[in-house]
C-alpha cells in the first residue's frame, strides 16, 4: 500500500512537472527572448505552439517578435520574410481562436510594420486595414488597453501626416492608462504588455 | 528495499528519459553552414537552434520513433522520421525555398503593378496618380516602355503592333470592348474605374499560355478580393459627377459606383478645334459582388454603359465635312470563382459576356451594329511541389455580329457572322534552385469560322545573376483572327501570326529599379487589301508580313531624392510592315522610333499636396505624302506633352484636384491627310490631324464618406 501511495505521489510529481514544462516553455523563451535572442526565443515559441495545438499564445508571442524586430533592422528581404512569417503564426493562431482582439491588435501592428517600411507599395493598401481592426478589437473588448493606446497613436500618425492636431487623441491615452490599471485576466501568459510604451505615445500631447 | 528498488527505478527511469542527445549539422545546398535554423522533435518541446558551424544538439525524454523537424527562413523544413537513438551526427542539407522573396521570377516581357514588390516597378497607387492620366489606366500604362504615345487614338499600342493586338482581361476572363466607344481622332478610354483593381500584369509580350488572340501584348487586371471598409465616395468634377458605394455583411462585399459625364458645358468655355453638334455625353455604373466561400472567393462584376455624340469630321476631301452621330450601348458581365480542391489543387473559373451595339450615322448613311461576346474558361492547378506546378485548362469564345447598313443610294445591306473558338492550354512551372527556373506552355485553338486550328508554343526562362539581378528570356508564338471589319465581308482567311524572342535584364535594390529589354518580333500572314478601307468588293488575302525590334529601358528611383518619387522610361522601335493597303513594307503612322515618357511624384507636406508631373517625348511619325514618290517616309515634327497634376488634401477625406495637360501648350501634329485627287497645280493638298484641343484641365473634387475617416479618394484620381 505504501508502495503505492509513494509510486502514486512520483507519478504524479513527474506528471506536475510535465505540466509546468509549458510554464518552463514559456518562461524560457521570455528569457531569451530579453537576453537579445530574438530568433531562438521564436523558435522555442514555435516549438511550443507545435506541441500544444490549442493554445494561440506561443504563436502570438513568435509573431510579436518577428514583427518588432523589423522595427531596428533595414534590409528589405529580412523584412519581408519575417512579416509574412508573422502573418502565417497569426493565421495559426485565428485558426485555434476566434474572435480575439489580442490577435487583431497584433496583426494591426503587422500592418503597420508594412506601412512603415514600404509606405509607397503598401500605405494604400494596409493603412485602411490597420484602422479596421483596430476598430474591430475595440468592439470586441472596448476597454482593451493595448488597442486604445495603439489606435489612439495610429491616429496621432495619421493627424500628423495631414497637418491636422495629434492632440486631440490625448484622452484616448489616458483612458488607456486607465484600462492598464484595471487589466485583469487568470490566463498564465495572457498578453498584457505595452504600459512602458505610454510616455513615448504621451510625448505627442506635451510638446 | 523492495521500496527503494521501485524509486531507483522510476528515478533511473526518468533520468534515462532525460538523456537521449539528438546532435547534427544543418548546411544549405551550397555546403554553408546554416547559423539559427530551428531543430526540434514534433510535438514535444524538445529542441534547439543551430551556432555559426550549423550544429545544434539537446537532449530529449523521448523514446521510440520520432519526427525531427528543422526550419529556417527562405528554406524549405525539413522533417524525417526515425528513433530517437539513433539521431546523432545528423548530416542535414536544407532545401532552399523557391517561393521566398529572393528568388528568381519569371518575368521577361511582364510589368507588374500590384501591391507585392516582387519584380513590381508600379503600385496601384502610381497608376491613378500619374499626371495626364486622369483616371484612366490605360493613359498611366502608356508611360511604361514597350508603349508609343499615340494621343488621338488613346488606346495602347505596345511594340509596334497597332492597337487591336492588344487584349484585356478582368479576373482571367476577356474584356471585349474595353475602351469607350469613339471615333477617328477622337481619344478613347478604358471603360472601367482604375479603383476596382488591386493589381495589374502588362505583358508587352511572350505572355502565357493561358492567354491567345493578341499578336502583341495582354493587359491582366485583377478586381481586389475584400475592401476593407464601408465607405461613399463622392466626386464632383467639372465634366462629370461621380457616386459611389461599398458595403460589407458576413462574407458579402457589394461595390457600386456611377459616373455621368458631359462635356458640353467645358466645350462651351473652352473652345474646340471640332465642330461639335453634341458633345460627348456617358452614363455609367459598375457593380462588384464578392462571396467568400470557405474553400474560394467568387466575384461578379457588372457593367453597363450609355455614350452619344455627334460631330462634324474635318475632311480633305469633304470641305463641308462630314456628319457623325454615334449612340452606343454596352453592357458587360463577368462571374469568376477561384478556390481550392484539396491535395494541392486549385480551381479558377468563370465565364464573361458582352452585349454591344452602336447607332451610326455618317452622313446619310445608318449603320446599326450589335456584337455579342461570350467567353468560358476552366483552369487547374496542381502544385506538386514548391519547385514544380502543373496547370492547364480549356476555353470557349462565341461571337456574334449582325450589321444592317441603310442609305438612299443603295438599299439596307445586311452583314454577320458568327466567330466560334475553342481553346485548350497547359503550361509547366519548374525550378531548378532558387536561382533558376523555366515555364513551358503550349496552346490549341481551333476556330470554328475560318475552319482553322493553330498550336503555339511558349517558353520563359530566368536565371538570377545576383542578389539583386536576374536575367530572362521568352519566346513565344502568337495568333490572332481578322479583326471585325474585315471578318463581316471574308471569312475565308487565316489567323495572323506573330513570334516574339525576348530578353530581359532586371535590377532591384534598395527602392530602385532597373530594367532593360530587348526584342525582336516577326509577323506573318498580315491581312492586306486592295481598297482605302476594308469593303464588301475589296480582295483579301494574308500576304502581309512584318517586324518589329527594339529595347524598353525603364529606372525608377524611390530613395535618392526625399519626398521624390519618379520613373523614367525609353523605348526604341524599329518596325516595319506590309499591311492593310500598303503597297510595300513601311511603318506605320503610330510607331514613332523613339518615345520617352517621364513622370514624377513630389509630396510637398507642408502644403498637404501631392504635386505629379509626366513629361513625354516622342520622335516624329511616319506619314505618307502622295507628292513624294516614297511610301510613307516623311516624319511629322516631334510630340511633346508636359502634364500637370495637383492633389491638395483640405481634409483627411477631402481633396481638391487640378489637372492640365499639355501645360506649356506644345502645338502636336500626328499625321496628314492628303486629298484623293491632287489640286489644279498638280499637287495633293493636306490638313494636319492635331488634338481637339490642345489642353484638357480638370478640376474635382473629391469626398469619402467612411466610420473611420481615415480614407481618401487620392487612390482614384
Amino acid at each position: 500500500m505504501k508502495t503505492i501511495i509513494i509510486l502514486f505521489t512520483l507519478l504524479t510529481i513527474t506528471s506536475i512537472n510535465a505540466q509546468s514544462s509549458y510554464e518552463k516553455g514559456m518562461n524560457k523563451a521570455f528569457e531569451t527572448w530579453k537576453n537579445k535572442k530574438p530568433d531562438e526565443a521564436i523558435h522555442i515559441f514555435e516549438r511550443i505552439a507545435k506541441a500544444e495545438k490549442e493554445n494561440w499564445l506561443p504563436y502570438y508571442y513568435a509573431a510579436q517578435i518577428h514583427i518588432t524586430t523589423t522595427f531596428s533592422i533595414q534590409d528589405a528581404e529580412n523584412i519581408e520574410s519575417r512579416l509574412s512569417k508573422a502573418q502565417e503564426y497569426l493565421n495559426e493562431a485565428k485558426a485555434i481562436t476566434k474572435e480575439n482582439a489580442e490577435l487583431l491588435i497584433m496583426e494591426a501592428l503587422l500592418n503597420t510594420a508594412y506601412v512603415a517600411y514600404n509606405p509607397s507599395i503598401y500605405g494604400m493598401k494596409r493603412s485602411p486595414k490597420v484602422e479596421q481592426l483596430y476598430q474591430k478589437a475595440k468592439q470586441l473588448e472596448p476597454q482593451n488597453p493595448r488597442a486604445t493606446l495603439y489606435h489612439a497613436e495610429w491616429k496621432m500618425g495619421a493627424a500628423n501626416f495631414f497637418g491636422n492636431d495629434p492632440k486631440v487623441f490625448c484622452p484616448e491615452v489616458e483612458k488607456a492608462i486607465l484600462y492598464f490599471e484595471k487589466e485583469a485576466n487568470d490566463t498564465p501568459f495572457y498578453p498584457k504588455w505595452g504600459k512602458n510604451e505610454i510616455k513615448r505615445v504621451q510625448k505627442q500631447c506635451s510638446k | 528495499m523492495r521500496l527503494t528498488l521501485t524509486i531507483a527505478f522510476i528515478f533511473f527511469f526518468i533520468s534515462i528519459h532525460a538523456q537521449t542527445k539528438v546532435s547534427g549539422t544543418v548546411t544549405a545546398p551550397s555546403g554553408a553552414p546554416i547559423m539559427g535554423a530551428n531543430v526540434y522533435l514534433e510535438g514535444t518541446y524538445d529542441g534547439g537552434s543551430t551556432d555559426e558551424k550549423g550544429s545544434f544538439f539537446f537532449t530529449t525524454s523521448e523514446t521510440g520513433k520520432q519526427t525531427l523537424q528543422v526550419s529556417f527562413l527562405s528554406f524549405e523544413t525539413y522533417t524525417t522520421t526515425d528513433e530517437v537513438s539513433t539521431m546523432n551526427d545528423l548530416k542535414i542539407t536544407l532545401r532552399e525555398d523557391v517561393n521566398s522573396l529572393g528568388s528568381v521570377v519569371l518575368n521577361a516581357g511582364t510589368l507588374s503593378a500590384g501591391d507585392t514588390s516582387k519584380t513590381t516597378v508600379l503600385s496601384p497607387m502610381d497608376i491613378v496618380t500619374t499626371a495626364g492620366s486622369d483616371g484612366d489606366y490605360i493613359a498611366a500604362l502608356q508611360t511604361l516602355p514597350g508603349t508609343s504615345k499615340v494621343a488621338e487614338d488613346g488606346r495602347l499600342f505596345v511594340r509596334g503592333g497597332d492597337a487591336n493586338e492588344a487584349n484585356i482581361y478582368i479576373d482571367g476572363l476577356s474584356v471585349f470592348q474595353p475602351y469607350t466607344a469613339t471615333t477617328t481622332n477622337i481619344p478613347t478610354r478604358g471603360r472601367f474605374s482604375p479603383f476596382l483593381f488591386k493589381g495589374t500584369n502588362f505583358s508587352t509580350g511572350g505572355y502565357s499560355a493561358e492567354y491567345g488572340g493578341a499578336l502583341s501584348s495582354v493587359l491582366l487586371l485583377n478586381t481586389i478580393d475584400e475592401p476593407d471598409q464601408e465607405k461613399t465616395d463622392i466626386s464632383i468634377i467639372n465634366v462629370g459627377l461621380g457616386l459611389g458605394n461599398t458595403q460589407k455583411w458576413k462574407k458579402n462585399s457589394l461595390s457600386i459606383n456611377a459616373f455621368y459625364l458631359n462635356l458640353k458645358p467645358y466645350q462651351e468655355i473652352i473652345s474646340q478645334r471640332i465642330d461639335w453638334i453634341k458633345p460627348y455625353e456617358s452614363l455609367s455604373g459598375e457593380a462588384v459582388y464578392r462571396y467568400a466561400f470557405k474553400k474560394g472567393l467568387l466575384k461578379i462584376y457588372g457593367g453597363i454603359n450609355y455614350s452619344n455624340f455627334n460631330l462634324i469630321q474635318e475632311d480633305i476631301n469633304t470641305p463641308r465635312g462630314i456628319n457623325f452621330k454615334l449612340i452606343n450601348r454596352n453592357t458587360y458581365l463577368n462571374t469568376s470563382y477561384k478556390g481550392t480542391l484539396g491535395n494541392d489543387w486549385k480551381i479558377t473559373t468563370g465565364v464573361s459576356y458582352a452585349n454591344d451595339r452602336s447607332d451610326i450615322k455618317i452622313e446619310n448613311t445608318a449603320i446599326d451594329n450589335q456584337e455579342n461576346n461570350f467567353h468560358a474558361k476552366l483552369k487547374l492547378r496542381k502544385r506538386f511541389s514548391n519547385r514544380f506546378k502543373l496547370s492547364f485548362g480549356t476555353e470557349q469564345f462565341i461571337n456574334t455580329f449582325t450589321e444592317q447598313a441603310k442609305s438612299p443610294d443603295f438599299t439596307t445591306f445586311n452583314t454577320s457572322y458568327t466567330n466560334n473558338s475553342t481553346a485548350a492550354f497547359t503550361e509547366t512551372n519548374i525550378f531548378f534552385s532558387k536561382k533558376f527556373a523555366m515555364q513551358l506552355g503550349l496552346r490549341a485553338v481551333h476556330n470554328s469560322l475560318l475552319h482553322d486550328t493553330k498550336i503555339s508554343p511558349r517558353a520563359s526562362l530566368a536565371y538570377k545573376t545576383s542578389d539583386q539581378s536576374q536575367v530572362s528570356i521568352a519566346y513565344g508564338d502568337f495568333y490572332q483572327n481578322p479583326e471585325q471589319a474585315i471578318l463581316k465581308y471574308n471569312k475565308t482567311l487565316e489567323p495572323q501570326k506573330s513570334s516574339h524572342y525576348i530578353l530581359n535584364y532586371l535590377y532591384q535594390h534598395n527602392k530602385r529599379t532597373f530594367r532593360a529589354e530587348g526584342y525582336y518580333k516577326s509577323y506573318d500572314r498580315l491581312l492586306k487589301f486592295n481598297t482605302d478601307t476594308p469593303e464588301f468588293s475589296s480582295i483579301y488575302t494574308n500576304s502581309g508580313s512584318g517586324y518589329a525590334t527594339g529595347l524598353d529601358l525603364f529606372w525608377r528611383d524611390n530613395k535618392s531624392i526625399k519626398n521624390i518619387e519618379y520613373w523614367l522610361s525609353y523605348s526604341y522601335l524599329d518596325t516595319k510592315r506590309n499591311y492593310k493597303n500598303y503597297p510595300t513594307k513601311a511603318t506605320p503612322n503610330y510607331a514613332a522610333k523613339h518615345n520617352l515618357s517621364l513622370v514624377t511624384k513630389y509630396w510637398i507636406e507642408d502644403w498637404k499636396s501631392l504635386i505629379s508631373t509626366t513629361y513625354s517625348v516622342a520622335s516624329g511619325r511616319p506619314y505618307n505624302n502622295p507628292n513624294t514618290p516614297i511610301f510613307q517616309n516623311q516624319k511629322t515634327k516631334a510630340y511633346t506633352s508636359l502634364n500637370l497634376s495637383w492633389a491638395y488634401l483640405i481634409s483627411q477625406q477631402k481633396i481638391l484636384y487640378l489637372s492640365v495637360s499639355n501645360i506649356l501648350g506644345a502645338d502636336n501634329i500626328f499625321n496628314y491627310q492628303y486629298a484623293n485627287t491632287p489640286n489644279s497645280t498638280g499637287n495633293f493638298s493636306r490638313r494636319a490631324i492635331r488634338p481637339g484641343a490642345d489642353q484638357f484641365v480638370i478640376l474635382g473634387f473629391f469626398w469619402t464618406i467612411s466610420d473611420d475617416k481615415s480614407d481618401n479618394q487620392l487612390d482614384n484620381l
